[in-house]
C-alpha cells in the first residue's frame, strides 16, 4: 500500500502532499521535512529506494523516489508494493502531468494544485494503484475537462467584469528563477 | 526529455508576464479561465522575501477569507471555489486551516461539477474521520453515488476511499459490493468501487462480503477491462489475507490470467502494454496474490504456473526491446516478483537455482536499483535449503559490493545478505570481511553490524578462541557501538567454557596493553582477569602485580560504573593473589575512593577494604569464589537484533548445510556445562550477566553478617543503568498535585514503572484502581504495593486494599483496587509504597495515593439567591479562607472551567454579577457529617493573579480546600 505521495522541490518546498493514512497537520509537515532531508542528501546516481524515515514507519516502509530537474517525487510504500512497479508509476504520473499541462514545470504544480490532485486521483485511490494505462487516464481527465468547459461559459463572462486587477507585471519581475546552467547539469534521463 | 520541458517553460517566464504564461499554458487540458485571484495570491506568496512576510501575507488572506465566509451570504459558487482553493494552497505551505470546512461541504451539493470537485478535494485533504461534518458529507456522497454520471459517482467513491471512516463503512458497506459486481456498472466505476471497498475493509473488517459475493468478486479476475482486473486483484489479495480458504478459488483464475498476459505479444494488450511489457502492474499483482497460497495442488494449474514462471525467466535473457529504463524497470518488476513467488513456493529446485542465477547476474548490473533488489531477494533465497548453496557462489561479489558500492542503502543490503548466507563453512571469512568493513562503515549501520558479527561469531564458533578474538576485535574497532549485551555475552561464554578461559585472560591482558583502549575493553578485561587472572599469573610478564598495575592504569580514565567493576575485580584479586593485598588495600584507602563523591564507589571501597582486613582466607575464598556457570539461554543479542528489525531477521543460516546440525548449534557455548545447582536463576533468566544471584546465593551459605551487605554490593555490578529506579535517561514524573482536579490519569512514571489511576466516588465512598505497567523488558519480581494511613489518618479514612500479583511480566500491566470510605475530613494524603526486585535489585517507591477531601464532594445546584444567602450565612472567622496567588499558566476560561468542574463542586453559571468570576458549590460527605462549601474564584487578567475564596459550614474545612486548590490554576 502507498502510505503517502510527496512532491517537493530542490529546496524542500512542498508542491503536493497526499496521505493515504491519517496524520495530523503538524505530523504531515514533519514527515515532508524528514523525507526531504533523507532524499535530498543522496547523489543522483545512487539507487531510488531507501528505508523510510522514523516518522512514517521506519524500516518497514520504503521511500521510492525520482528526481526530475527541480522536483522530487517521493512515494512512501509498505512491503506489499513492488519497488520497480512504483518507480514506473511515478513515471506514469509525471508523464500524465506532462501531457495534461503540455510540458509540465514546477509552476504548473504551484498554480494548479487542485488539478494535480485530480490527476493523481485517477492513478491512485485509497493508497492502491487504480489505473496505469495513460491513455485511459487521459481520456478520463478529458471527460472531466469537458464537463468543466460546459460550465465555464457563464463563469468567464463574469470574470470579464472583475474590477481592480492587481498590478501584475510588477509582480512577475520578482518571480525567482533557478540558476539555469547549474540546474541543467542535474537533468536526468 | 521531460526534464528539458521543465526548463523550457521555466525560462519562458523570464520574458513574459504571468498572463502570457497563462495564455501559453492554456491548452485543452487545463482550466484556461483560471481563478485569477488565486494566481495573484500565489504569486504574492512566491514574491515574499522572508518567512515573516509570507506569514503576514497568509494571515491577511486568511482574515479576508474568514470575513468573506462569515459576512457575505451572497458568495456564489465560483467565489467559494476560489477561496477553498486558496485555503488548500495555504495548507500545503504548512499552515493549519481551521475553517472553511462548512463551505466545502456546501460545495458538495452544488450542481456545478467544478464546485463539487473542489469541495471533495478540500474534504479529502482536510477532513479527518472523526469530524462532526461526516454526517453531512455522507449525505452528499449518497446523492452522488446515485448519480447517473460516472464522474460524479467516482468523486463520491474517491471521497469514501480517502476518509474511510467507520460511519462510512457502515453506511456504504453493502452498497459498494453491489456496485462492484453489477453488470450495469461502468468499468471506471467498478475499478474505483473495488479499491473503495478495500479501504473500507481496512477500517472495518466486518464489511467483508462473503457467501455468494465471494465467487462474484473472484470472477472479476476474468473481467475484460484490465484496469478493473488490476483493482480487483488488490481487493482480492486483501480479502485472501483475511480468509485464505474461502477465496482459494482465485488461484486458478489468477494463474490463467497471468498465463494469458505472459504469453501475449506486446501488441495484444494495446494500451496496457507499457514500454513493450504487457500489463506489468497486473502481472506483479497476480504474482503477489499467488504468494498467499502454497503451490497449486491441481497438476494442470501448477504446470501452467511453472510455464509462466519459466517464460518470465526466459524473457529476462532476451535482448531488450527498448533501451529506455522504463522498459527494463517494467520487465524486471515482473521478474523480481516471479522470483519472489518461486522462493515462496520453495519447492522447485530447478526454478530456484535459475532464479538465483538470474539474481547473480543482477549483482553486477550497472543499474544500482537492480543490484539493490538482487541483494534483497538473495537474502530470501539464502534461507531456502535448495538454493542456499547457489547463493553462496556469489559470496565474492557480495563482499565486493560491501567494499565498493557508493550507496549506503545498497551496502546495508549486502550486509544483510552476508548475514543470511553465513554458515559453518564460510563463517570465518564472512565475519572477517564484516570486521574489515566495520572499520570504515557508515555510522548509521555500525550498531546493527556489531550485533550481526557477534551473533555469527557465537553461532558458528567451533573454536572459542576465535570467538573471543572476534569480540575483542569488535570492541577495538567499534567500541562505541558495542552494547552492554555484547560484552555481557562474551563473559557468559568465557565463564561457561573452561577451555577458553586461559586464552581469554591472556588475550585481554594483551589487549589492555594498548595505550588507548575502549572502556568496554576495560570492562571485559577487568571481569575476565578478576575471574581468571590466576591462569596467566605464572608468567612473569603477567604476574599479579603487573595485572593489577595494568588495570589500575586505566582506572582514572573510566566512568564510575567501570570503576565500580574494577573495584570488584581488585577485591577478587585479594583472594586470588594474597601477595598483592597491600597494594589493593592502598587503592581502597585512597581518598578518591574511600571519600569518593560517588556513593557507590565509596561504599564499595569501604566495604571491600573491611572485607580484606576482617575476613579470614576461608571466608574470602567463599565470598569471592569463581562465578558459577550461567544457565543456558537464547542469546540476548539475537533478541535485540530481532527487536531492531522485526520480521527482517532470521536466524542466520537456517538452511542448507546448517540444517543437518541444528540442535548442536543452539547456544553451543553453553551446552557442555551443567547448571550450577545452587544457581537460583529461574526468576532472573533475563538478567544478562546474572551477577546478582550467584554471589548472593553462594554467599548465603555463610552466616557472617558481612554477607548480607556484600550481596547488596555485588548486586550493583549488574547493568549500570538500572542500579536504582531512577535511571538517568528518564526524569520521573509525579503528577500527584494534578489529581486534585481530576480522577484519572498517570500518577507516576519512571524508567521502570508507570502508575495510572482511575477513580470514582459517590457520597463518602470511593473506589480507586491503580494500574502498574512494567516498562522494562524484564519481569519485576516480588512486586508489592501497599497503602498506609500515617498518624491520625487511620481514624479518618477506612481503606481496603486488594493484593496484587507478585510478578509483573515484561511489558505487562496489573491492576490493584482500593476501596475507600471517608469517616471524617482529612488533610494528609495516604502513602503508597511500592516494592519490587528489578534485576535482582530491590526497588522502593514512596508515593502518595491521590486521595483528597474534595473527592467526596457532591455537586450542588443552586440559584443566585440561594447562593448569596448561604454565602452571607457563612461569615464566621474560620468559615472563610482566602488566598491571592499568581497564575501558573495563562488565564484561559476553558482551562479554569475544566479545573473547577474537576474539583467535584458544581460550577454555577450566571450567579456572580461579574461574568469574569466563577462560583461553585458542593457538599462534602463523610460518614459522620455533611459539610457545605462555596467557592469563588476571581481572575485578574492584567496582573495574572487569582483570588480564591472558600466558605464552608465547618471551621477549618475552608482552609483545607483553599490550600488544596490554590496551586491548581
Amino acid at each position: 500500500m502507498i502510505k503517502a505521495i510527496l512532491v517537493f522541490n530542490n529546496h524542500g518546498k512542498p508542491r503536493l502532499s497526499k496521505f493515504y493514512q491519517y496524520f495530523n497537520e503538524d505530523m504531515q509537515q514533519q514527515i515532508v521535512r524528514e523525507t526531504f532531508q533523507l532524499v535530498s542528501k543522496r547523489d543522483d546516481n545512487v539507487c531510488n529506494f531507501l528505508e523510510g524515515g522514523s516518522l512514517i514507519g521506519g524500516s518497514d516502509y520504503k521511500l521510492i523516489y525520482r528526481h526530475y530537474a527541480t522536483l522530487y517525487f517521493v512515494f512512501c510504500v509498505d512491503s506489499s508494493e513492488s519497488e520497480l512497479g512504483i518507480l514506473d508509476l511515478i513515471q506514469v504520473f509525471v508523464e500524465t502531468l506532462d501531457r495534461c499541462f503540455e510540458n509540465v514545470c514546477e509552476l504548473d504544480l504551484i498554480f494548479h494544485v487542485d488539478k494535480v490532485h485530480y490527476i493523481l486521483n485517477e492513478l491512485v485511490m485509497g493508497g492502491m494503484v487504480l489505473e496505469t494505462n495513460m491513455s485511459e487516464i487521459l481520456s478520463r481527465i478529458e471527460d472531466q475537462n469537458k464537463l468543466e468547459k460546459s460550465e465555464a461559459g457563464l463563469i468567464s463572462l463574469k470574470n470579464v467584469n472583475l474590477p481592480n486587477l492587481p498590478n501584475i507585471p510588477q509582480q512577475i519581475k520578482d518571480i525567482k528563477l533557478p540558476d539555469l546552467p547549474q540546474a541543467i547539469k542535474d537533468l536526468k534521463f | 526529455m521531460l526534464a528539458t520541458y521543465l526548463y523550457c517553460t521555466l525560462s519562458f517566464i523570464n520574458t513574459s508576464d504571468l498572463c502570457a504564461v497563462d495564455k501559453k499554458k492554456r491548452m485543452p487540458a487545463v482550466r484556461g479561465d483560471g481563478m485569477r485571484g488565486l494566481a495573484v495570491f500565489i504569486s504574492d506568496i512566491r514574491n515574499c522575501k522572508s518567512k515573516e512576510a509570507e506569514i503576514k501575507r497568509i494571515n491577511k488572506e486568511l482574515a479576508n477569507i474568514r470575513s468573506k465566509f462569515k459576512g457575505d451570504k451572497t458568495l456564489d459558487g465560483y467565489q467559494k471555489k476560489k477561496y477553498v482553493c486558496k485555503l488548500l494552497f495555504i495548507f500545503l505551505l504548512g499552515h493549519d486551516i481551521d475553517f472553511g470546512h462548512m463551505e466545502a461541504v456546501n460545495l458538495l451539493s452544488s450542481n456545478k461539477y467544478t464546485e463539487k470537485q473542489i469541495g471533495y478535494l478540500f474534504i479529502s485533504v482536510l477532513v479527518n474521520t472523526n469530524s462532526d461534518l461526516i454526517r453531512l458529507i455522507i449525505q452528499s456522497i449518497k446523492n452522488d453515488l446515485a448519480s447517473r454520471n460516472p464522474i460524479h459517482v467516482n468523486l463520491a467513491l474517491q471521497c469514501i476511499a480517502n476518509i474511510g471512516s467507520k460511519e462510512m463503512a457502515e453506511t456504504f458497506g453493502t452498497e459498494i459490493p453491489k456496485l462492484l459486481v453489477s453488470g450495469d456498472t461502468m468499468d471506471v466505476v467498478k475499478q474505483s468501487a473495488a479499491l473503495c471497498l478495500l479501504r473500507l475493509l481496512r477500517t472495518c473488517p466486518e464489511v467483508i462480503p462473503s457467501g455468494e459475493w465471494t465467487s462474484r468478486i473472484i470472477h472479476l479476475l476474468n473481467d475484460q477491462h484490465l484496469g478493473v482486473v488490476t483493482a480487483a486483484a488488490s481487493l482480492i489479495e486483501a480479502l485472501v489475507k483475511r480468509n485464505t480458504d474461502e477465496y482459494k478459488g482465485c488461484v486458478s483464475l489468477a494463474v490463467s490470467r497471468l498465463s494469458r498476459i505472459v504469453t501475449a505479444s506486446y501488441t495484444d494488450l494495446q494500451d496496457y502494454t507499457y514500454y513493450f511489457v504487457p500489463a506489468p502492474w497486473l502481472s506483479v499483482k497476480l504474482l503477489r496474490l499467488l504468494q498467499n497460497y502454497p503451490p497449486p495442488e491441481d497438476a494442470g494449474v501448477r504446470g501452467r504456473l511453472t510455464e509462466c514462471l519459466e517464460t518470465i525467466l526466459n524473457k529476462a535473457q532476451e535482448p531488450p526491446k527498448s533501451k529506455k529504463v522504463q522498459h527494463s524497470n517494467a520487465k524486471n518488476a515482473v521478474l523480481f516478483e516471479a522470483i519472489s513467488l518461486i522462493i515462496h513456493a520453495d519447492s522447485d529446485a530447478t526454478l530456484l537455482v535459475r532464479g538465483c542465477n538470474q539474481l547473480g547476474q543482477f549483482l553486477s548490473h550497472r543499474e544500482t536499483n537492480l543490484r539493490y533488489l538482487a541483494l534483497e531477494s538473495l537474502c530470501l533465497l539464502a534461507t531456502s535449503e535448495f538454493s542456499h548453496e547457489s547463493v553462496k557462489k556469489h559470496q565474492e561479489t557480495v563482499i565486493n559490493a560491501l567494499k565498493t558500492e557508493r550507496d549506503v542503502s545498497v551496502r546495508q543490503r549486502a550486509v544483510d545478505l552476508l548475514y543470511a548466507m553465513c554458515d559453518k563453512s564460510n563463517a570465518e571469512e564472512i565475519v572477517q570481511e564484516m570486521l574489515n568493513y566495520l572499520e570504515t562503515a557508515d555510522y548509521s549501520i555500525r550498531e546493527e553490524m556489531v550485533l550481526k558479527v557477534a551473533i555469527l561469531a557465537e553461532k558458528y564458533a567451533t573454536d572459542y578462541t576465535w570467538y573471543v578474538d572476534v569480540i575483542l576485535n569488535l570492541i577495538r574497532i567499534a567500541g562505541d557501538y558495542v552494547s552492554d549485551e555484547v560484552w555481557f555475552r562474551v563473559i557468559q561464554i568465557v565463564i561457561n567454557r573452561d577451555d577458553v578461559q586461559g586464552y581469554a585472560a591472556k588475550t585481554v591482558f594483551e589487549a589492555l596493553q594498548a595505550p588507548a583502549c575502549h572502556e568496554n575493553m576495560v570492562k571485559v578485561g577487568s571481569y575476565v582477569l578478576g575471574e581468571f587472572g590466576n591462569l596467566i599469573a605464572g608468567d612473569q610478564r603477567s604476574s599479579p602485580a603487573v595485572q593489577f598495575q595494568l588495570l589500575h592504569s586505566k582506572y582514572h580514565l573510566c566512568s564510575a560504573n567501570t570503576r565500580a567493576l574494577l573495584l570488584t575485580t581488585y577485591v577478587k584479586f585479594v583472594n586470588l593473589f594474597p601477595e598483592i593485598k597491600h597494594l589493593i588495600q592502598d587503592v581502597f584507602k585512597a581518598d578518591n575512593n574511600l571519600r569518593s563523591a560517588d556513593a557507590e564507589l565509596q561504599q564499595r571501597a569501604s566495604e571491600y577494604l573491611q572485607l580484606s582486613i576482617v575476613a579470614s582466607t576461608d571466608v574470602l575464598a567463599t565470598v569471592l569464589e569463581e562465578m558459577p556457570p550461567f544457565p543456558e539461554r537464547e542469546s540476548s543479542i539475537l533478541a535485540i537484533l530481532k527487536k531492531k528489525k522485526p520480521g527482517r531477521v532470521a536466524e542466520p543460516g537456517t538452511a542448507g548445510n546448517d540444517a543437518a546440525t541444528p540442535k548442536e548449534r543452539k547456544s553451543p557455548a553453553l551446552n557442555s556445562v551443567g547448571n550450577h545447582s545452587t544457581h537460583n536463576t529461574s526468576n532472573q533468566s533475563t538478567d544478562l550477566l546474572g551477577l546478582t544471584s550467584p554471589s548472593a546465593t553462594s554467599a548465603s551459605q555463610n552466616p557472617a553478617p558481612l554477607v548480607d551487605m556484600l550481596a547488596d554490593v555485588f548486586s550493583s555490578a549488574s547493568p549500570p543503568s538500572v542500579n536504582n529506579g531512577f535511571g538517568s535517561s528518564f526524569q520521573p514524573i509525579d503528577n500527584l498535585k494534578k489529581f486534585a482536579c481530576k480522577n484519572n490519569g498517570v500518577l507516576f512514571e519512571n524508567d521502570l514503572l508507570q502508575i495510572g489511576v482511575k477513580s470514582e466516588f459517590r457520597q463518602n465512598l470511593g473506589r480507586i484502581a491503580l494500574y502498574f505497567g512494567n516498562k522494562t523488558s524484564f519481569s519485576l519480581q516480588g512486586f508489592s504495593s501497599s497503602v498506609g494511613t500515617p498518624g491520625d489518618l487511620t481514624t479518618k479514612l477506612i481503606l481496603q486494599v486488594k493484593p496484587v500479583d507478585v510478578n509483573v511480566d515484561a511489558g505487562a500491566q496489573i491492576q490493584q483496587l482500593v476501596n475507600v470510605e471517608c469517616v471524617d475530613e482529612f488533610l494528609e494524603y495516604p502513602t503508597l509504597t511500592i516494592l519490587f526486585l528489578y534485576n535482582g535489585v530491590q526497588q522502593r517507591l514512596s508515593l502518595k495515593l491521590p486521595l483528597t477531601i474534595n473527592k467526596f464532594f457532591e455537586p450542588t445546584e443552586m440559584n443566585s439567591e440561594a447562593f448569596f444567602t448561604r454565602w452571607k450565612n457563612l461569615s464566621g472567622s474560620n468559615q472563610e479562607a482566602q488566598k491571592i496567588f499568581q497564575a501558573t499558566q495563562p488565564i484561559d476560561a476553558s482551562h479554569i472551567r475544566t479545573k473547577l468542574i474537576g474539583t467535584g463542586m458544581k460550577l454555577l453559571d450566571g450567579i456572580d454579577p461579574n461574568p469574569e468570576n466563577y462560583v461553585s458549590a458542593g457538599i462534602i460527605h463523610t460518614r459522620t457529617q455533611q459539610i457545605g462549601c462555596l467557592l469563588r474564584l476571581e481572575p485578574n487578567r492584567q496582573a495574572q493573579m487569582y483570588r480564591l475564596t472558600i466558605r464552608s459550614s465547618k471551621d477549618s474545612v475552608a482552609k483545607l480546600i483553599c490550600d488544596l486548590l490554590c496551586d491548581q490554576f
